[in-house]
């Protein structure tokens, strides 16, 4: 079929313009409706289209900035944005973004960095995926549950006793500032570790770990994801030189659109709905990648 | 001392004469001619590919091969292997020695057009780039990496070596015209390569000719190459602003032109 190509200057090579704009949509869709930056899907896809994977990752990082503010604008629209929480997660995951980076190094040292982050990798998703998937069952086998009123829940115990603590009000939570800072510390760390923004390790620390309701954890969550992924394209274009422009513009145009869409189908679902579809994805993603792993390549060479 | 210039230009003649026809005695025929369309490729903003033709004429009778060929460059693969159950990239692994695009087309099959010797010395197969093919570090096994080089790069297409896609059609004499068309590769990037054509009779190579096929991004693909490459900070801020500005201009117009639907869910 003869579609419009365009030229990928970086790349070097010529796509369907059409099938760039459709990619963007699918997954632009999933991040506005999960609060995922998409990475972990965008990637293979765009490798698939033939793609060099590092101009894929990076400029792949880029469009989830396209995705990310507009889903952040929706979702900000909603309500469901906290931005003071927004602000802390960030932090600690500046930093434990930094700290997955030295970890990687040291693996790469030991000479077998490629099998460590695999294993993290199929690990970390599928218990993520999983436990995701039990608890929305579990809540969803219960019936609808009656809308909460909009209080804030005070953390018993240890937590309730760790000093600084603060009012996140659209969060409606009140927790000490250590927690939501070593909550993003963590999924910078899987997220540098895995090479993915950490949208879909994020959500479910949200809502299980910082009972957040998911609608904010998901809109909060794309509000942190537009620095961390503006952060890392511009590390991409002055270490590597490999965001393609051309590539991005179509992906993010596509993926702002899905992105408005997905975030008011989203709106429609309730909170263990939204899970059990995001839980859905990731455990799909994980067995494709186990089956990959299993299964002998075609070619023993790999870029 | 006045007919000096005219005895000059009487001997000039005289010798001249029998030069240009001894010279013209020892050049011996043009073995092939050949053309190229385009002979540049410009890759602008929708470039969808090109439509390469080489087309010539060669000697009646002989089988006429063209090749084509990228620089030869080291390129850098990970190694795919077995630890326990399952396949993880092991170790890195440079291959050199062989171009980086190679496109084989023969108006006879190779094989029987020229000798095995003649096939390694031009680089025209399978078996012939497979020998060519340098791995670093030297390593066990090297025998199905060169293998799977080969099958990689076939599956991006940059390798086409089967031979065939030449049409040869009699021009009456002791000539016959040849033409080959075949769709350039969209995963060869910008770069010179060479386009060879050559003969072969007796299972021997003879009449190489060569000109040169460039591929160049222009307009505004290659404002943008230049920009990632040279100014990569600006390049790196302009592509944050122009996802931001995506991202926010589409949230924008999404609103304005749906705002009413989008209230009334509210």
């Amino acid at each position: 079929m003869n579609t419009i190509q365009i030229l990928l200057p970086v790349a070097g090579l010529s796509i369907s313009l059409p099938v760039l704009v459709g990619v963007g949509m699918v997954v632009g869709f999933l991040s506005g409706m999960f609060g995922v930056g998409g990475g972990f899907l965008m990637t293979p896809i765009l490798m698939m289209l033939g793609i060099p994977p590092t101009v894929a990752a990076a400029s792949d990082s880029c469009q989830i900035v396209a995705a990310a503010s507009s889903g952040t604008s929706a979702h900000l629209r909603l309500g469901h944005v906290d931005l003071k929480l927004g602000a802390f997660l960030l932090t600690g995951g500046v930093v434990g973004g930094w700290l997955g980076v030295r970890i990687i190094q040291i693996w790469r040292s030991m000479g077998s960095a490629d099998l460590y982050i695999t294993i993290t990798y199929v690990v970390f998703l599928s218990l993520i995926g999983g436990y995701m998937f039990w608890e929305s069952l579990r809540s969803l086998r219960r019936g609808a549950l009656e809308p909460k009123p909009h209080v804030t829940v005070k953390r018993e115990g240890l937590l309730g006793k760790l000093p600084f603590q603060m009012d996140f009000r659209r969060a409606g939570i009140r927790h000490s500032v250590a927690i939501p800072f070593l909550v993003g510390g963590l999924v910078g760390v899987l997220a540098a570790i895995m090479g993915v923004g950490g949208g879909f390790v994020m959500i479910p620390m949200m809502v299980y770990l910082l009972a957040i309701p998911t609608h904010v954890a998901v809109g909060t969550s794309l509000f942190q994801i537009l620095f961390t992924s503006a952060g890392v394209t511009y590390m991409q274009a002055i270490t590597n030189h490999t965001v393609d422009l051309m590539l991005v513009v179509p992906l993010a145009v596509g993926s702002a659109l899905g992105a408005q869409l997905g975030a008011q189908v989203g709106k429609r679902l309730r909170g263990d709905q939204l899970l059990i579809l995001l839980a859905s994805i990731v455990l799909a993603v994980t067995l494709k990648l186990a089956i990959g792993l299993v299964t002998a390549p075609a070619v023993s060479l790999s870029n | 001392m006045r007919r000096r210039p005219s005895l000059l230009l009487f001997l000039a003649f005289w010798l001249a004469v029998p030069a240009a026809v001894v010279a013209h005695a020892a050049t011996p025929p043009e073995p092939v001619t050949v053309k190229l369309t385009p002979s540049v490729i410009r890759m602008g903003t929708f470039y969808g590919g090109a439509r390469v033709r080489v087309e010539g004429t060669a000697p009646a009778g002989s089988g006429v091969i063209v090749a084509v060929r990228g620089v030869g460059a080291t390129e850098a693969f990970k190694k795919v292997e077995r630890l326990g159950p399952i396949w993880v990239k092991t170790g890195n692994v440079s291959i050199s020695g062989v171009p980086s695009l190679l496109l084989v087309f023969s108006s006879k099959p190779l094989e029987s057009c020229l000798s095995r010797d003649e096939l390694d010395r031009l680089q025209l197969d399978a078996p012939a780039v497979k020998r060519a093919i340098q791995i670093r570090p030297p390593q066990q096994g090297a025998d199905r990496l060169a293998d799977d080089f080969l099958k990689l790069k076939m599956l991006q297409a940059t390798y086409r070596i089967e031979g065939g896609g030449i049409r040869t059609t009699p021009t009456g004499g002791s000539r016959q015209r040849y033409t080959s068309d075949f769709d350039w590769p969209k995963s060869a990037g910008p770069g010179t390569y060479m386009v060879s054509v050559s003969t072969c009779q007796g299972r021997a190579a003879g009449g190489d000719l060569q000109v040169p096929l460039k591929v160049v991004e222009v307009g505004f693909p290659a404002m943008l190459a230049d920009l990632a490459r040279e100014r990569g900070a600006t390049y790196g801020i302009l592509s944050i602003v122009v996802a931001v500005l995506a991202g926010f201009g589409i949230d924008f117009i999404v609103t304005r032109l749906f705002k009413k639907k989008m209230m009334a869910t509210h």
